[in-house]
């Protein structure tokens, strides 16, 4: 599983950071970004960063198989 | 025959909305779902409008969708909605790029590892106000908790001076709550009414289109004591928020104006005081009425994940904020044709209970996934303080139910609801 925020989307509701704050971090500003190297979800944080994609409330997570 | 009877309800419910009072607050949820049936984008009669002189349609938005639409495009729907205050609020009534640049300076006081640095200050805080509170069997929830928490917290991170605390509320009331069922906000708004020389209608209130000049004299009592703050921070600079905003710099290539430090202080001010306040009040009383739900939270609170989860479903539930939009250009969206300067509702309220964004909407389900929320608002300007704010509802929740794990609304006092920014102003409870 490969995941990425769509930067112009997040408004930094911090919803992915609460859930996963493993692979969700955030910028100076408090806008969310994926940890490098987490690009690609380690098999035992796939759960909770589907439910981060599921909880945003901006749609900003995208998850691709 | 039954659908078109059911239009004509809504077309009623429209003509009549009026969500600043609280006997509003009676039939709010079924309301908003009749006009979300029938009329999802409706032209309504706005009480606010009239006081404030505005011109142009009104509509109200009820479905979750559209206000999400609505929100995120701020081009269309602007910020700058109201001609009351005179000056804007920064940065809730700017809209982008300039928006984008305040919120960058802001939101670097707010982030969430700064808040996380908080909670242990917050736990203590939150152990004291409530260790006190317990002495007694009864007690007025909002008054020795609900509002001191949150606003005692604001002051001390903003650098308000803690004896201005009654001060501050004072104005805060009669600015926010001069005619909504706030009794001490009405209360105080009559006083001034009277300082000011305003004769009050047949009914004994501040006549509709004189409270604007309430609001205005309170903001300029507050622009001073805000201006000779900053002359003090200036001076003797500390570690809080006003002095941070001194040193602050837009777009890294000037200070900010004075003008633009007041209009800051002004809205944080507005925004910080309440708000926290009116949800816990709004939350306990839920817990208050359904003991099975309080239960379900108290069996689950010591769990961080479901905790958590919890928290989000509680302000969904009591959803207090009513978003206001001016329309820039003319638009078609959803078949409706919006003019210029026509004004925009987005109650959360209402979006918060969309049955094609919530399933069982009207019930509080804790573990409830997916839950994108509006209760901390959506887009750009959704809400600056919402990490202090989870943090401050979740630390208040588990305190006082880790000594508190049963009460009920006191039979001899009716809880005091207020409309529009909807709250509580006063919350009776007795153990049980």
């Amino acid at each position: 599983m490969q995941v990425k925020i769509v930067a112009e989307r997040c408004q930094g509701h911090g919803m992915c950071n609460m859930v996963c704050p493993t692979v969700f971090k955030y910028d100076d500003d408090g806008f969310g970004y994926v940890a490098p190297g987490l690009e690609q979800v380690p098999a035992n944080l796939v759960d909770d960063v589907s439910l981060a994609e599921i909880q945003c409330p901006e749609r900003a997570i995208v998850i691709e198989p | 025959m039954a659908r078109r009877r059911r239009l004509n309800e809504a077309l009623s419910a429209a003509r009549e909305y009026d969500p600043y009072t609280s006997e509003w607050l009676e039939q709010e949820f079924e309301t908003y779902a009749l006009l979300r049936e029938e009329l999802p984008i409706a032209r309504v009669e706005s009480r606010g409008r009239t006081e404030r002189g505005d011109t142009g349609g009104s509509w109200l938005l009820t479905r979750y969708d559209d206000s999400c639409a609505m929100l995120s495009d701020t081009d269309t729907f602007s910020s700058q909605a109201s001609s009351y205050p005179e000056r804007p609020w920064i940065p809730q009534a700017i809209d982008p790029p300039a928006h984008t640049a305040y919120r960058r300076i802001l939101n670097k006081w707010f982030t969430p590892d700064a808040m996380t640095a908080m909670e242990p200050h917050l736990e203590q805080f939150a152990g004291e106000l409530l260790d006190k509170m317990l002495e007694k069997d009864e007690f007025d929830f909002v008054a020795d908790f609900a509002d001191p928490f949150p606003t005692v917290i604001f002051c001390e991170l903003f650098g308000f001076p803690l004896e201005d605390y009654p001060q501050l509320m004072d104005w805060k009331n009669t600015l926010m709550h001069s005619s909504d069922g706030h009794g001490r906000g009405r209360a105080l708004a009559l006083v001034k009414a009277r300082e000011l020389g305003i004769e009050l209608d047949e009914d004994g209130e501040i006549p509709k289109d004189r409270l604007v000049d309430v609001w205005s004299s309170t903001g300029a009592a507050l622009y001073e004591y805000f201006g000779k703050l900053l002359e003090t921070r200036r001076q003797a600079p500390r570690q809080d928020m006003i002095s941070w905003l001194i040193d602050a710099e837009y777009e890294g290539e000037r200070p900010l104006t004075e003008e633009e430090l007041l209009d800051t202080l002004f809205l944080m001010f507005m925004a910080g005081l309440d708000t926290v306040a009116s949800a816990l009040g709004l939350i306990v009383k839920t817990f208050a009425e359904q003991p099975d739900k309080r239960r379900e939270f108290v069996a689950l609170m010591d769990d961080s994940r479901r905790l958590m989860l919890a928290t989000e479903e509680l302000v969904r539930y009591n959803a207090i904020v009513l978003l206001p939009r001016r329309v820039t250009r003319p638009v078609e969206f959803e078949g409706v044709r919006f003019h210029v300067e026509d004004q925009v509702s987005c109650p959360t309220m209402a979006a918060n209970r969309d049955p094609e964004q919530f399933e069982n909407p009207d019930e509080i389900i804790f573990d409830r996934v997916p839950n994108r929320h509006m209760g901390f608002g959506h887009g750009p300007h959704r809400c600056l303080g919402l990490h202090l704010a989870r943090r401050e509802l979740r630390i208040a929740l588990v305190q006082l139910h880790r000594r508190l794990p049963d009460y009920e609304l006191h039979p001899d006092h009716k809880p005091e609801l207020f409309g529009g920014m909807k709250g509580a102003s006063s919350l009776w409870l007795r153990k049980a």
